[in-house]
């Protein structure tokens, strides 16, 4: 995976910082935690957490906008893409993890709420002897219901972006079935056995000890729950892959810079990217956890991969 | 080196679950003993309950399919002792727990139709959440496959009862038209209970990426009670038989679904009158290939008679002008 123009000098610098900092590192005691990355660097879990978390309060106002800029709206796509392979049925419980401006979950109720709708109609359909009363009642009922107890629960550990989150629901109008929560992928704040999907879409690169969290993963999921991961992943094909590395590494930090006035936040973003390890990798990770049924779909040829694993 | 060797394998056989499973546990134990399967059933429970939990029938898995589903539940899941000293059991493996599901979802087929949501309640009654739908194709293909190929055990089943009672001497062996009526209407009848969402069934099996399943399902099927019936042909008559079969049975089921007579009268009789039909066909081919020649024989005759009229009629001709030509020539 090598990175194309600024990429190599880029890289060397990271190293000799890293260097440093490690040295530091051992220098202020072994126990802030064994060495890690961030990005190109190499940095210990602590500070890991506390770049990431300052990388993502700096971005949350723009993150959306700088989304649709980054992938030309294509996220979209990708984004419903992954609710129409988790295809919920009305009185599914999900909890969206790392999931702070809330895409995910709005996706997820809009969905539910069109099948509850034709499970309605369907419903009329096959009484045709209705009476009035009987038909008023199915509509009263599908106002106090309207999404058939189904509910989502967003989980993010940064503050700013639940906010953001929260903002946007308001504005979008999505009050039912919808709660936020403030909690770590590595330690969540939720009892055993409670959701049916848990969700966690282009978050899981920002998990500092990623078996942590597909273990809770595991731990808060009921028999026969579903684990769904979205997340930037490895392109196989040699030409896109090279067309890939020059637009992230010469246009994302620019546009970055631009929209956000960030470049380091999304410099931070596509060396993520390049770290992370590739399918068959996370795969083998997922069924470490204990998922059975693992499998996954790339999409865009590779860019953007959705593994699914069933706790069975 | 093991470890390097282990990975590759695993890479390489990421398809064949077993394989892979058998080869992580002997390299993470700890892991795989802090994970104990939450769902899957050991094997020994299973089998209290359902005698039959997978049948040899069922080709209809994707490539990933398990050769020997009876011979392999003993080695499914790995066997592990570190559980606090529990005995190492043998567990049930994904395919049984899909069959379960599948299973306990026909029930909820005449209400919700071959969904996604029939497969997502039939996981709840199993105390699975209903994500577990999500395991299947979501246009509910699996579950006719399942239905249609338990219905095809359950038919060779009775045909083999009948035959052992047959073999005993304890029942008469039926004529060829008696059995293979006797047989498709037993098949059919168990369309029965879902008889109103059978067509949207037939609807979906027909969906290009069902054909080769379903077709091959039909084919054993019909394979099967021909076998049955006795059928040892193995000439030509092999294929025209099963062909006559199947298309008796694919017409009898079209009729049986928008038939409204009690019981399906309607249904049986027409298949009678289909059977008859196939049993006189042979008849039929013999006379109608006698018609044929007694026919090519009367035209050749026709055309001699009048190639023969027409030479007359020219020789007349020819004779009838040369008195002419001699009579138009004496003046001169």
């Amino acid at each position: 995976m090598a990175a194309a123009g600024l990429g190599p000098a880029r890289l060397f610098l990271g190293r000799r910082r890293g260097a440093m900092r490690a040295l530091l590192g051992l220098a202020r005691g072994l126990a802030s935690g064994p060495q890690t990355h961030f990005g190109f660097q190499n940095v210990s879990e602590e500070e890991r957490r506390e770049k990431i978390y300052q990388v993502f309060e700096n971005v949350a106002e723009k993150y959306d906008v700088m989304n649709d800029s980054m992938t030309l709206g294509i996220h979209r796509v990708w984004k419903d893409i992954l609710v129409h392979k988790m295809n919920p049925s009305p009185g599914t419980l999900l909890v969206d993890v790392a999931g702070g401006t809330g895409d995910i979950a709005f996706r997820f109720i809009n969905y539910v709420h069109s099948i509850r709708e034709r499970q309605l109609q369907q419903k009329l359909k096959r009484h045709q002897n209705l009476s009035w009363q009987e038909i008023s009642k199915s509509y009263e009922e599908e106002k106090v219901k309207p999404l058939g107890d189904s509910q989502v629960v967003v989980c993010d550990i940064n503050k700013e972006m639940l906010k953001v989150g929260k903002q946007r629901a308001q504005h979008l109008g999505y009050s039912e079935g919808l709660s936020w929560v403030l909690g770590n992928a590595e330690e969540l704040p939720f009892d055993d056995d409670k959701f049916d999907v848990y969700t966690i879409a282009f978050g899981i690169r920002n998990v500092t000890r990623i078996d942590l969290a597909l273990q809770e993963a595991y731990r808060v999921l009921k028999p026969g729950g579903r684990f769904l991961c979205l997340e930037f992943s490895h392109v196989s094909n040699p030409l896109l892959s090279r067309l890939y590395d020059l637009y992230s590494f010469q246009v994302i930090p620019v546009l970055g810079e631009i929209i956000a006035g960030d470049w380091k936040s999304y410099q931070y973003l596509v060396e993520s990217i390049r770290r992370f390890p590739p399918q068959e990798e996370l795969k083998e990770m997922i069924e470490d956890a204990g998922f059975f049924k693992v499998d996954y779909q790339n999409l865009s040829s590779g860019i953007v991969a959705i593994h699914s694993g069933f706790k069975l | 080196m093991a470890a390097a060797a282990a990975g590759s394998l695993r890479r390489a056989g990421w398809r064949l679950w077993r394989g892979r499973a058998g080869l992580r546990c002997q390299l993470y134990p700890p892991q795989r003993a802090l994970h104990a399967s939450a769902v899957l059933r050991r094997a020994s429970d299973e089998q209290k309950k359902e005698p039959l939990a997978s049948s040899p029938q069922q080709q209809f898995d994707s490539p990933p399919t398990d050769p020997q589903p009876d011979h392999e539940p003993q080695g499914s899941r790995p066997s592990y002792t570190g559980q606090g000293g529990q005995e190492s059991e043998d567990y049930e493996s994904e395919e049984q727990l899909q069959h379960r599901i599948l299973t306990a979802a026909l029930e909820f087929v005449p209400e919700h139709g071959w969904t996604a949501e029939a497969i997502a309640e039939g996981a709840k009654t199993l105390g699975l959440s209903v994500a577990a739908a999500g395991m299947f194709h979501s246009d509910g293909s699996e579950l006719i496959l399942h239905f249609v190929s338990q219905c095809n055990t359950k038919l060779s089943d009775l045909l083999e009862q009948e035959q052992k009672l047959v073999q005993l001497g304890e029942t008469e062996k039926k004529p060829t038209d008696q059995f293979l009526r006797d047989a498709v209407e037993a098949r059919l009848r168990m369309l029965i209970p879902y008889i109103e969402k059978w067509p949207q069934a037939v609807s979906i099996l027909l969906l290009p990426h069902n054909i080769p399943s379903s077709l091959n399902l039909l084919t054993s099927m019909i394979d099967d009670i021909w076998h049955y019936a006795g059928d040892q042909s193995t000439d030509f008559n092999w294929y025209t038989r099963r062909a006559v079969l199947t298309g008796i049975y694919n017409t009898t089921e079209l009729v049986m679904m928008q038939d409204s007579s009690p019981d399906f009268e309607e249904t049986w009789r027409f298949l009678e009158n289909r059977i008859a039909d196939a049993m006189n066909m042979g008849n039929t081919a013999k006379q109608v290939q006698s018609t044929g020649e007694a026919l090519a024989q009367g035209l050749m005759g026709a055309a001699v008679t009048v190639s023969n009229a027409e030479t007359n009629k020219a020789v007349r001709a020819e004779l009838c002008s040369v008195p002419c030509l001699m009579l138009a020539c004496l003046p001169s």
